[in-house]
């Protein structure tokens, strides 16, 4: 049974069309790479399964019903989150009233059971010596950080993570990928990513776009292998 | 936590005397015009405390604010004139029509961001004003009194006005602090400091920007009532006024936006002024109050309360 899935989704800005024809179906505690070059259609494809966007065609659906036409707000609260590639911390609030938010509005909780939920996600995600700094004030490492607890701490089934690695170093990338295993075991993934060594290595199933259309879908090392894949990065030469 | 709460606390008690002391006043002896200004001024505070419950959470630019204040005093007015309904009666009635009124208008322009928000709201003031002024003439009738206004039955003593006053200051000054702490107000901030994230992180950003508009409108309606009754008589010119929208923004402003004790310093501090300097220079006297506000938002741009807090480096919600 899928999780979630898309059916034949098309997405146009005007002429152009950003998302076409795409159809996936995700399984549960799977995780998708999602790759393609830049301006491949990634970030519109999530945007539509947030809610941000409208498909001009086509059906989303989680857990079997369709959620196309709900307001951002309560897809999360059905359990999609989304972290975005330009981080949107509530930049006045501290780190943990970041978290806090999302336990209160993800998951609907009052006051005491949303601070419980908020100090185990401040551990999860190892932010407690920033805990009190404003959030618009911690260096990057730690926004990403604090983007995957907030979306974590909606009590999300789906994450859709949208270059959760770009601009970290290779050791902060080593500690993400810890981070994303361990989360893995209870919540499904989807990784929109740049930094190939991590998407390739962390996906079990990885899905290539290009031009808004899906050209090919495997393990990593199939996809890796397959002529189109070659032909959408490095041009027709190469392959 | 334990940090945040003694923020709170460390002002609390201070509060509680001086709330004792402004109870006991009337009692110790003081009447006719300190009574008067101090009235005055609980009415700034808590009109400027609505406001800052708005705007200053969630940094939509209010411009319309005068609506309710205008419409919480006819209503009241013909409440007690046409329906014989008691004054207390009347004013809670014109608090529930402005909550009304604040949904419908609310729900159509908290879609909008920005500066489209603040000139949409003002539009609807102004839209209001009119209705209320030409009413009458373009349907023939004589109910809402044009631009003559509405006289209302004689009010009782000043004391009476002091302490309504004195509530209303103390409700939205407490309400204010309850909010903050409480799941709409973490809701509300979210969305001043970023409202796509709030919406992607599972806030109802519309609706609860409309609850935050609707309890700020119906106080600010039940203000006017009240005043409408003080003085006994009202005109559109006065109490649609855009300078009472305008001082609500100033009085916020000065003192410092979304914090609890902003308003409260903001609106004493601006009435203050103005009666001390009206005092000394009585016709030009807003020339010197105009100057006194700019240099105190040119060296205070966090506002009094927001520079205060700031020097003392912790983050201005605490207050």
């Amino acid at each position: 049974m899928a999780f979630l899935e898309c059916r034949r989704v098309t997405k146009r800005f005007g002429a152009l069309e950003a998302v076409r024809n795409f159809s996936f179906a995700l399984r549960p505690r799977e995780i998708l790479g999602l790759i393609g070059p830049n301006g491949s259609g990634k970030t519109t494809l999530f945007n539509l399964i947030a809610g941000l966007y409208t498909p001009d065609e086509g059906e989303i659906l989680f857990q079997e019903k369709s959620i196309v036409h709900l307001p951002p707000h309560e897809i999360c609260r059905l359990g999609i989150a989304k972290t975005s590639q330009i981080t949107m911390p509530f930049g006045t609030m501290s780190v943990y009233e970041n978290i806090l938010v999302a336990a209160l509005y993800g998951q609907n909780l009052g006051m005491s059971k949303a601070h419980v939920a908020a100090e185990r996600i401040l551990t999860f995600v190892d932010l407690h010596k920033q805990r009190d700094e404003p959030a618009g004030k911690i260096p990057v490492p730690s926004r990403r950080r604090l983007e995957l607890g907030r979306a974590l701490a909606t009590g999300a089934k789906v994450l859709l993570l949208d270059e959760v690695m770009a601009g970290l170093t290779p050791v902060e990338i080593e500690q993400a990928l810890l981070l994303l295993k361990r989360l893995s075991t209870q919540t499904t993934l989807i990784m929109v990513e740049h930094v190939m060594q991590a998407v390739m290595g962390i996906s079990d199933r990885v899905l290539v776009i290009h031009h808004g259309e899906k050209i090919a879908e495997g393990t990593p090392t199939e996809v890796a292998g397959r002529p189109e894949v070659i032909e959408a990065y490095l041009g027709k030469r190469y392959t | 936590m334990l940090m945040r709460r003694a923020g709170l606390n460390g002002i609390l008690l201070p509060l509680l005397i001086l709330g004792a002391i402004l109870l006991l006043l009337p009692l110790l002896g003081i009447e006719g015009y300190r009574l008067r200004l101090l009235s005055l001024l609980f009415m700034w505070v808590a009109l400027a405390g609505c406001w800052n419950l708005m705007s200053g959470t969630t940094g939509y630019i209010d411009f319309g604010p005068v609506a309710y204040f205008g419409v919480g005093s006819y209503c009241t007015a013909l409440f007690m004139i046409k329906g014989g309904v008691p004054f207390l009666l009347s004013v809670f009635i014109a608090g529930w029509v402005c909550a009304a009124l604040s949904l419908a208008i609310g729900l159509s322009t908290l879609r909008l961001q920005g500066a489209y928000f603040a000139i949409a709201t003002f539009a609807a003031a102004e839209a209001l004003k009119q209705v209320v002024l030409e009413g009458d003439r373009v349907l023939g009738i004589d109910f809402l009194g044009g631009a003559h206004g509405l006289t209302l039955p004689s009010p009782p003593s000043g004391i009476f006005f002091y302490y309504v006053m004195l509530f209303l200051m103390g409700l939205v000054v407490s309400l204010t602090a309850v909010i903050q702490k409480s799941k709409l107000g973490y809701g509300l901030r979210a969305i001043r400091d970023a409202e796509q994230a709030a919406e992607l992180t599972g806030v109802p950003t519309l609706q609860i920007k409309v609850r935050a508009y609707i309890l700020s409108s119906s106080l600010i309606g039940c203000i006017g009532g009240v005043e409408a009754y003080w003085l006994t008589y009202i005109i559109p010119d006065d109490v649609f006024n855009v300078m009472r929208t305008i001082q609500m923004v100033i009085m916020t402003l000065l003192g410092g936006m979304g914090t609890i004790l902003g308003p409260v310093i903001g609106a004493s501090f601006l009435i203050l002024i103005s009666e001390f300097l009206g005092a000394k220079f009585v016709y030009d006297y807003l020339i010197f109050v105009g100057l006194v506000i700019v240099v105190v938002i040119l060296l205070m741009p966090q506002g009094i309360i927001g520079t205060l807090v700031k020097k003392r480096g912790k983050s201005p919600w605490l207050f």
